[in-house]
């Protein structure tokens, strides 16, 4: 009696024990892959980040329509990192701790970033940047896919020197780590190529008044200019003082996006700049995004553009990853993240020099009713070294 | 590059003087610091934003403003600030919150991205030699005419008057039989409204987003603290604090230019007597 009653509740145990790790095993099974999106959906990033989000809703609808990720379903999990690192820091925070994201995949702003970035390498958390930036943020489960100075400075310079003769330049930049942490490699690269610089100039980030500036402009009476402000707005007033104000020189934008110059009119008509993604690209790949693009989100189609597509890219090069090491295991997925390729709207990218990509590279030119026409192809451009800590 | 700089400080003064003067007459004659300014001041912005969207002249876009401005401030004058004028500091707040709402419904309506409205003048003109921007020319004739035309509402008509008595001790006023309910109704609207014009003045130099007044708010409040309730006086802060801007980011920069306004006016604050 008592042996029995014993081998019974060993069995029940057994049973149990084997139901649960079944039942666990199962729900393993059919447990989504979560990707998070912390991104600026309130404060400066609210402009570009809901067509941020229709790119990571497009990847992951395609995904889950494919059979999903080693056939468990896909999540997506846009959060708000309001711009700033404070939301940040929640935001990275719930989406590993509440919702377990397996990634995170995101735009940010350069603060939100850094805040976000060691909570994510503190949880061993896989984290894809997918927005250009000044460069130089490294980590150890950090990855980036989108362009850094030395991929679109360089070859603006070049081409704004060869071409349009630009010996004396005047550079200008609105005064934050973006707009100086880009015409600091511009200032290197005008030297390089034997330019000289008549001025340099910044303006605090909430002055829309560029009058000073523009008088110094005039006076230092430049070949050409070369300038980064923050993104959208200011690019467009920036650009309408100066030529209310007569000033007829080439001008190099490392600010300006496709939507800027389009919602710009003929502001910014001229204007010449550099970038990896444009709607315009001539490939396959970008028509067919486009066109899924149009058919999912119509009339609420946000206009993808250099900050938003490599969100796109990021997913299905995670997606590639986790496949490839059969884990979503972050070191795993890590290990073979350098190796996946993603042919997407960009082209072939690679996350396999420092953690960063070489990207095709392109120069446009604003046209008179804003729209933006490439001119040429650099082809792949290394970003060179960006961690060299790191493999 | 005298002559520009010459023509930078007094446009950079007419352009202050033009976002100020709304802020200064009510609170000249209302004794209350409208912080709902930079939000009538935007709001005149998206009427320009309006105009553009309808294909219509951009002038047009100056009376649209106006309109607008005029109506809004006709309801919160009639509905909440009249019951508040007992408590000037409650009115602090009810204007913050009429500068949130109006924000919001900005960017219920017209979204957080930004707009670029039509300039009616985006030629440079030459003067003396100098090629310069035409429209910011356009602005500081508008600021005098606007500044006469203030300064004679005030000096020649009953209103002004009126309103002037209103300043000057305001029970007494109310002792002679004069409708002060009337008056501060009138100075409210106007000072909205010129507010709103502002707005659809800055629209061809500056895009459109709902919190585009609040920069241009704090230098406006800061001259109206220098200036008092004079409109000379308001002139004069113009040209010295905008000058002074325009100075110190030609021959230093224009980060250390930002501060010039407010570190001049609380210089000034602390050395001037008090006459109000």
């Amino acid at each position: 009696m008592r042996k029995s009653s014993r081998t019974l509740v060993a069995l029940a145990l057994i049973l149990g024990v084997a139901m649960l790790l079944g039942g666990a095993a199962q729900s393993a099974d059919k447990q989504p892959v979560v990707i998070a999106v912390p991104v600026g959906l309130s404060g400066v990033n609210s402009v570009v980040a809901p067509a941020v989000v229709q790119s990571a809703e497009l990847a992951v609808e395609e995904l889950n329509a494919k059979g999903g990720i080693m056939g468990r379903p896909v999540k997506l999990m846009p959060l708000d990192d309001e711009s700033g690192p404070a939301g940040a820091v929640k935001a990275f925070n719930t989406a590993i701790r509440q919702h377990k994201a397996d990634v995170i995949i995101t735009m940010e702003t350069s603060a939100a970033r850094n805040a976000g970035a060691p909570i994510a390498d503190r949880a061993k958390t896989l984290f894809i940047y997918t927005s250009f930036y000044e460069g130089r943020a490294c980590g150890k489960y950090l990855y980036v896919n989108a362009w850094v100075p030395e991929q679109i400075v360089s070859p603006l310079v070049k081409f704004m020197t060869d071409q349009k003769k630009v010996k004396k330049w005047f550079v200008l930049g609105s005064d934050y780590a973006f707009g100086r942490g880009l015409i600091e490699p511009a200032k290197k690269m005008i030297t390089q190529l034997g330019g000289t610089i008549l001025g340099e100039e910044y303006q605090p980030l909430q002055q829309s008044d560029w009058t000073a500036i523009i008088s110094k402009i005039r006076a230092a009476n430049p070949d050409g200019i070369m300038y980064a402000t923050s993104g959208g707005g200011p690019n467009i007033d920036f650009m309408k003082q100066f030529k209310a104000a007569g000033l007829k020189m080439p001008v190099g934008s490392l600010s300006i996006d496709e939507l800027t110059a389009e919602q710009g009119g003929n502001a910014a008509e001229g204007v010449y700049y550099t970038a990896d993604y444009f709607t315009s690209i001539d490939n396959p790949e970008n028509k067919t995004f486009l066109g899924a693009m149009k058919k999912k989100f119509g009339a609420n189609l946000k206009t993808p553009n250099s900050l938003s597509e490599p969100e796109y890219d990021g997913i299905y090069a995670y997606a590639m990853a986790v496949e490839k090491a059969k884990s979503t295991d972050a070191d795993k997925v890590a290990a073979v993240l350098p190796t996946i390729v993603f042919k997407g709207p960009r082209g072939a990218v690679q996350m396999n020099k420092q953690h960063h990509a070489p990207l095709p590279v392109y120069l446009a030119q604003v046209q008179a009713d804003g729209k933006t026409k490439i001119i040429q192809s650099f082809g792949l451009v290394d970003p060179g070294n960006q961690c060299p800590n790191l493999k | 590059m005298y002559t520009t700089q010459l023509l930078d400080v007094v446009t950079t003064a007419g352009v202050l003087y033009i976002v100020a003067v709304g802020l200064l007459v009510v609170y000249g004659v209302l004794k209350i610091i409208n912080l709902a300014h930079g939000a009538f001041l935007a709001m005149g912005a998206y009427a320009g934003v309006l105009t553009t969207w309808a294909g219509w002249n951009p002038w047009t876009a100056l009376l649209l403003a106006a309109v607008m401005g005029v109506a809004v401030a006709a309801l919160v004058e009639w509905r909440v600030l009249r019951a508040l004028y007992a408590r000037p500091l409650d009115t602090i707040l009810a204007t913050w919150g009429l500068n949130i709402i109006v924000v919001q419904i900005l960017t219920l309506y017209f979204g957080r991205e930004i707009h670029f409205v039509e300039s009616a003048i985006a030629q440079p003109i030459s003067v003396a030699g100098v090629t310069y921007s035409q429209y910011r020319l356009v602005l500081f004739v508008i600021a005098v005419a606007l500044g006469i035309f203030v300064w004679l509402v005030m000096q020649r008509t009953q209103v002004g008057v009126v309103a002037q008595a209103v300043i000057m001790n305001e029970e007494l006023a109310q002792a002679l039989g004069i409708n002060t309910r009337l008056v501060r109704f009138v100075t409210f609207c106007l000072g909205a409204g010129l507010a709103s014009l502002a707005g659809a003045l800055l629209t061809p130099l500056v895009s459109v987003h709902p919190n585009l007044g609040v920069p241009w708010l704090i230098n406006a409040f800061m001259l109206v603290l220098v200036a008092g309730v004079s409109l000379g006086n308001l002139a004069l802060a113009a040209l010295v604090l905008g000058g002074a801007q325009v100075l110190v980011s030609s021959y230093g920069n224009p980060v250390l230019g930002s501060l010039t306004i407010v570190i001049l006016a609380v210089i000034i604050l602390r050395f001037r007597t008090i006459t109000i």
